[in-house]
Order: structure tokens, then sequence, then C-alpha cells
């Protein structure tokens, strides 16, 4: 019985998944072109940051993680909540769609990682 | 110092792998004086690990920055209190403390049940196991002891994590998934000698309890963090990292649970060996989680080369406890049959199947982004809705469970028996739906089946309470008060057991609350401007400006409103701080009814030149129950762990019973 169960409650959260469109791809800017539905976008922000967040949108860089200069930048606007954590330098995750080569940011979704220490190393890299 | 460091990292590495390969020996062979020996092997090592951690310590509070880890996360102007928390702060430290707390659990552990001989013989090598793991990467891997030039300064601490929830919450974390070795090492020690009958549970109840209580507030300590400190008005974001918190936790607490069956009526043997087995694995998969960066989370940790040696420990742990319960499979099949789908043995095996389930797709929303990579090559991630479903969907029924559980007959309860037990606890709760459904509550579904369950279980808790203690009244003519007193110390497990029942319920009706009923606002005001929200409006009074030393602190003052009634004043605003330099951290304003447990939470996101400021506003109901709720479950976790003479000599006579009359199996 124990194992039927849990065959079935597997079975939904399968069906789930499956139906709900098994999330949202989850990418870094490099692999962004051709994406034209939503996805979760991870990277480092490159300033310079200007805009505003609860106006006409703050306006950004966005980079691969671990990937010096030269890396593939993509253009970013958003609006909404904006944490104390966001900085350049800073490793982000916004979910948004690529509109006319600016990857338009869900108002809201911005996840700035908290770093768990500083580490004294140059900007940019 | 970092010498003496190194060297009693080695020795320790030496005793426990001694403890290992002598203790398993020993077992097998069946020389005593051998595992006496790998025994005392295992204590001394705690003994060596603490030498190394005070010279960590000692380094810490020195501001030694010869020491790699000092200098890493510690600088000069750190107040010690915080520096001492350093300890943990980092990768390496941690992997000190997962030793520490092992050994020293372990060691504690195998004293208190060493004249058990025939079943500690085993546990002693299975803990030296899993810290022969952790002292090898402490000695090989990442040393906490490595040196390099001094630098005149260190790189300092995050401002947000020099803070007194962060002193205390990765400890505890940290209690909690070592803690859960000792259960996980006892019942493999059972299986591999083959004394599989319930001694085990019995001599690990309270470190699973120490354990489970650890990582429940450790959680609570980090969710009352986030929503103080961190300001986006929420507590718990379904990150990976604190997913890895939350999945060994639940599967404890499905352990608790089902252990209960197996002491009373003999079942579920095998579903035990795998819970205790899962909650471990999950406790060492969380590790993996945070330190591997294989998923990315908000909260970011030292990436680096650990995260494959902690896979490779996982997979060894994986398949060994695997291939023990299939071997030992003859010894663990249980001659009782669950006798009705309607009893308390049925019930608690319902609420076992919810809690697994909710823990796995928890760890399959988790593992989504590596499985979906894995296949089409582009990791996917499930968000909120997927978590918020599978909440909903398993821990509603399981809120429901938790009243019927403790009162449903064992065996088989006959429907005239449930109505006499549950008639007044299913009054309250429809009474409390129709009340809240006319108060408007009605707007939410999921939130309006939460209340009217946590009423229920509220119900049946306090008619417990109320019988109990009316009948120790009417026997022993005790005064009210001593009689209450009396039924709770005579029968510590049971009550202290719905005293935490009763703080799920105040969690779960917090967590309603505050989402299901939460207002939001965002608007941008110039001074003497109004928002409204909910049933409040705020006007924004002033801007006050001051500068100390370290910041300059600006906050917006509102004046908070009911009607024309003046509700109180709150500050929101902002501090920037001179050192390090550029950081700004949100210093949200917070206004408490501690009547009705409601927080009016302020953000001032945007504070532009001509002082006009863009706001958020949550009105968050009943939002301090969640914090209530960790006060009364420490309390009932309390109550349940003290201990117990009558319980004690209850179990040397069944203990003495085994021995000599049903001698188990070989």
């Amino acid at each position: 019985m124990i194992a039927l169960s849990i065959a079935a409650v597997l079975a939904i959260f399968l069906l789930y998944t499956s139906i709900a469109g098994g999330g949202t791809p989850s990418i870094r800017p490099s692999q962004l072109a051709g994406h034209s539905s939503r996805v979760s976008l991870t990277g480092v922000v490159v300033g310079p940051v200007t805009g505003d967040a609860h106006g006409s949108g703050l306006r950004f860089l966005l980079r691969d993680r671990g990937v010096a200069k030269g890396a593939s930048r993509v253009a970013i606007v958003y609006t909404g909540e904006v944490s104390e954590q966001f900085k350049v330098g800073r490793e982000i995750v916004l979910d948004g769609t690529l509109k006319n080569g600016a990857f338009v940011g869900v108002p809201g979704s911005l996840l700035t990682k908290c770093p768990s220490r500083y580490t004294a190393k140059p900007q940019g890299q | 110092m970092p010498q003496l460091g190194r060297a009693a990292l080695v020795v320790s590495l030496a005793l426990v792998a001694y403890a290992l390969i002598a203790g398993a020996a020993a077992a097998v062979t069946r020389r005593r004086r051998l595992a006496v020996s790998a025994r005392n092997a295992l204590i001394a090592a705690f003994g060596s690990t603490v030498v190394a951690s005070t010279v960590l310590v000692v380094a810490l509070i020195r501001h030694d920055f010869a020491f790699t880890y000092v200098a890493s996360h510690t600088s000069r102007a750190l107040p010690t209190r915080y520096a001492v928390s350093a300890f943990w702060g980092g990768q390496e430290g941690s992997l000190l403390l997962w030793l520490l707390v092992l050994t020293g659990l372990g060691a504690v552990a195998v004293w208190l049940n060493r004249r058990s001989r025939d079943l500690v013989v085993w546990v002693v090598p299975v803990i030296a196991g899993v810290a022969t793991f952790f002292a090898w990467m402490l000695v090989v891997v990442a040393s906490p002891f490595a040196t390099q030039r001094a630098p005149f300064d260190g790189a300092g601490l995050n401002p947000s994590l020099q803070n007194p929830y962060m002193v205390a919450h990765p400890p505890l974390l940290y209690l909690g998934y070592v803690g859960l070795t000792i259960p996980f090492a006892f019942a493999m020690g059972a299986l591999l000698s083959g004394q599989t009958d319930e001694r085990w549970i019995v001599a690990t109840r309270r470190w699973t309890l120490i354990a489970w209580t650890a990582l429940g507030i450790g959680q609570l300590l980090g969710a009352h963090w986030a929503y103080q400190e961190v300001g986006w008005g929420g507590y718990y974001a379904w990150d990976p990292v604190e997913n890895a918190a939350l999945m060994p936790w639940l599967a404890a607490t499905a352990y608790l649970h089902s252990v209960m069956i197996q002491e009373k009526r003999g079942m579920l043997k095998i579903w035990n060996v795998i819970l205790v087995s899962l909650a471990f694995c999950l406790s060492l998969f969380g590790t993996f989680l945070t330190r591997s960066g294989i998923v990315s989370s908000i909260h970011s940790f030292t990436q680096s080369s650990i995260g494959g040696w902690f896979l490779g420990f996982i997979v060894v742990v994986v398949v060994l406890t695997i291939g023990l319960i299939f071997y030992r499979l003859p010894l663990l099949k249980t001659k009782t049959r669950l006798e009705s789908l309607v009893s308390r043995e049925a019930t608690f095996l319902y609420n076992n199947l919810l809690l697994v389930a909710l823990c796995l797709t928890i760890l399959w929303g988790v593992t989504w982004p590596i499985i979906t990579e894995a296949v089409s090559g582009e990791a996917r991630v499930v968000g909120r809705p997927y978590y918020d479903f599978f909440l909903r969907s398993f821990g509603l029924p399981l809120l429901l469970l938790m009243g019927i559980g403790p009162l449903i007959a064992w065996r088989k309860a006959s429907l005239r028996g449930l109505g006499k037990t549950f008639a007044w606890p299913a009054g309250i709760a429809v009474l409390t739906g129709v009340v809240l459904i006319v108060l408007g509550a009605g707007s939410s579904t999921p939130g309006l089946i939460a209340y009217t369950f946590s009423a229920f279980v509220l119900g049946t808790i306090g008619l417990e309470f109320v019988r109990g203690t009316r009948a120790r009244h009417s026997l022993s003519s005790e005064d009210w008060p001593r009689a209450f007193s009396s039924l709770i110390a005579r029968n510590r497990r049971r009550y202290g057991g719905y005293i935490v029942h009763a703080a799920i319920v105040l969690l779960a009706i917090g967590i309603a609350g505050s989402s299901a009923y939460q207002h939001v606002t965002d608007k941008k005001l110039a001074r003497g401007e109004s928002l409204n929200v909910g049933p409040y409006t705020l006007t924004y009074r002033a801007l006050e400006r001051s500068s100390n030393a370290n910041a300059t602190e600006v906050r917006a003052v509102l004046d908070i409103r009911r009607g024309t009634q003046l509700v109180g004043t709150v500050r929101s605003g902002k501090n920037s701080y001179t050192e390090p330099a550029g950081t700004v951290s949100n210093e949200v304003g917070i206004h408490t009814n501690y009547l009705t447990g409601e927080d009016i939470f302020v953000i001032a996101e945007t504070v532009y030149g001509n002082g006009t400021v863009s706001f958020r506003v949550l009105v968050k109901p009943l939002v301090n129950l969640i914090w209530l709720a960790g006060l009364i479950f420490l309390l009932g976790s309390l109550i349940t762990l003290w201990p117990d003479a009558r319980e004690q000599r209850r179990l040397a006579t069944r203990y003495a019973e085994l021995g000599s009359g049903a001698s188990p199996a070989r």
C-alpha cells in the first residue's frame, strides 16, 4: 500500500511539472539569443546602472558569471523592488523576456544574491 | 599555532579511522576489548577536535591574519562576538564545526548506551565512518589552518551577517544536520548487528528530537532574520538552500511519528529505517547543494571542489544503506498488519505519506534544474507556484490529520467512537468557518480551509487538556492548576507533543494569514501625500537625516491611520555605510499590533534627491504568530525531551523482558 500511494503521488507531481511546462528555463546571458519566451536569467551586474526602478525602469548590463571581460552582455530594463544588496559586480537572478534586443524584467522578480563574505577583488573580475 | 591545529586534525583523522576499522573488526570477530578500544578512540577524537577548534577560535579572537581563514572572513574592526561567529562563516570552519559536533554527540551517545553492548558495537564504526569523511576533508581537501603572509587587515564580514540571528542560525542548523547522524548510526548499527527490535529507536528518540528541534528553531531564526533584515516583506522564498534545511526536517518529522507505531505495534520497521536514512542523506545533500553551487540560489556560499567529494560520499552512503536494508529484509518483516484504514496506525501512516510526499516534491523541485540540464541540455527552474501548490495539497490534509491522529483509537476505530471524540472539535471548526465567512475571510479558499482545520486541531488539543486535567482533579483531589501541571509532568511525551502541535497550528495560521490575506501597495509619495493599503491610510510626514561615524541614515516618517484614528507612526529608510564603502542597507519600518499579531511593513524602496520616496507597504495579518509558534515549539520540545524517571523504569523493565524472553534473531 505504501508503495502504491507513493507511486500515485509521484505520478501527480510528474503530471503537474509536465503540464505546467516544466518550469522556466534558467540560463546565462550568453545563452539568451534565440529565446523569445519567458526565462530566468542569472548573471553578474555590469555598470553603469542608470534610470529609476520605480519610474521608467532601471537599466544596466548583465554578463555571465565566472567569465572575464569580452563575454557577451545583455541590456536589462527592470521596474519593481530592488534589494539593498543590488550593485555592480553582484550576481542576480531575474525573470523576463527578450524584446528588441533588450531583456525586459518581470516586475518584482529581481533577486540579488547575498555574498557570504567580502573578498577584496578588483571590480569586473 | 597553525601547526598545532593541523596536528590535532591529523590525530582526529587517525583516531576516527582507527575507530572505524577496529570497531568493525571487533564487531565481526566479537572481540570485546577491541570494541571498547574503538569506542574510546571515538571519544578521544572529540578531544583532539576540541583542540583544533580552540586553535581556530583563538586565532579568530586575536585577528591572526596569518591564518588564511581568519583573513578571509574577519577584519580588525569586527567585534569579538562576530569574529567568533566567523568560525562557521566559511567553508573550512563549517566542516570543522561539523566534525566537532559529530564527535561530541557521537561520544556522548555511545557512552550513554555503553551497556547495550550488542547494539553499540556497530554504532561506533558507523559514526566513525561519517567522521572519517569529514576529518579527511579537513586534513586533505579544505584545511582551516592554511597559512599565508599576514595582510594588514582581513576581508571582513558582510554587515547583514553581523547580527545576533546570524550568530545562532548556522550552528543550530548544523546541530540539526549533524544530530541526525546519531539516529542514522543506531539504525545502521541495529541492521548490522541484527538487533532489529525497537531498542535502537528508544535509544535515539531524544537525539532525533534534539536534532529536529534545533533544525526547526534554526530555520525559524533564519526566517525571522530574513523578515526583519533583508526587508522584502517575506520570510521564506523556497530557495534551494532554504529547502535544503526543510527537507531533512520533514523527513525527521515523519520519522518521529512513525517510530511511535513501531514502539506500540511493532509495525513499519523497514519504513523507519528508510526514513531515518532519508533524513540523514538529505542533510548531506543539503550541504552538497549549498557548497557545490550546482543550482543557483540567492544564498551564495564559497564554491569549491568539495561538492564532488560530498556527492561521492552521498552515493557511498545511499548504496551501502540500500544494500544493508535489502540484506536485513527478512529481519525487518513484521507480523502485525494494519487492521483498519480508520485507526491511529492508519492516520499516522497517512501523515507519513504526506510528509514524505511533500519532502520528495520539494526535492524534485530543487533537483529539477539538474535533471532538465542533464536531459535536454538546458536547465529549467520551478518557481513559487510549484511549491505553493504542493504545500497546499499536502499541508492542508496534514493539518487535519494532526487533529485526528492523536485522538483516534488504535487498531480499529468505530463510527460511534469517532462521533463521540470529534463532535466538539468538529463543531468548533464549523462554527469558526461560518464566522470567518461572515467576516469576509472567504476571499481565499485555501486560507479559509487552513483556518477551519486549525480551529479543529486546536479544539482537539484543548479538549485533551481539559479532559486530562478533569480526570486528575477528580482522581487525586489536586486543585486545578496542580492537576494541570502534573498532567503534563506525568505524560511529557504526550502533552509536550500536543504543545508542539499547537505551535504548528499557530505557524499554519500565521503563514495562511500573512500570505493569503496580505495587502500590498506600491506608491511614490511626496511629503504630505498618502497611500491606502488594506484598511489603513499612511501619510508620509517628514524625512529625517542623521550621520554617525559609520553611516548616514535616512528615515521617512509615516503616520498610520485607520479611518480617522491615528494608529501609530513608523520610520523606514536606508543606511549608507562608510565602511565597506558604498554599502547600503534597507532599514524597514515595522508597526506591530501585538493584540492581533498584524504587522504593517514599510519599505522605502528609493529615496529621491527632492525628498520623494517610493514606498512599498505590506499589511501582513497574523504574521507574528509564526514567531510565537517558534517559542511554543521550543517549549513543547523541551517538555518532551525532559528526562522522565518513570519512563526510564518502564523501558528498563521492557528491556529485561526483551533480553530474557523474546531473544532477538541473529
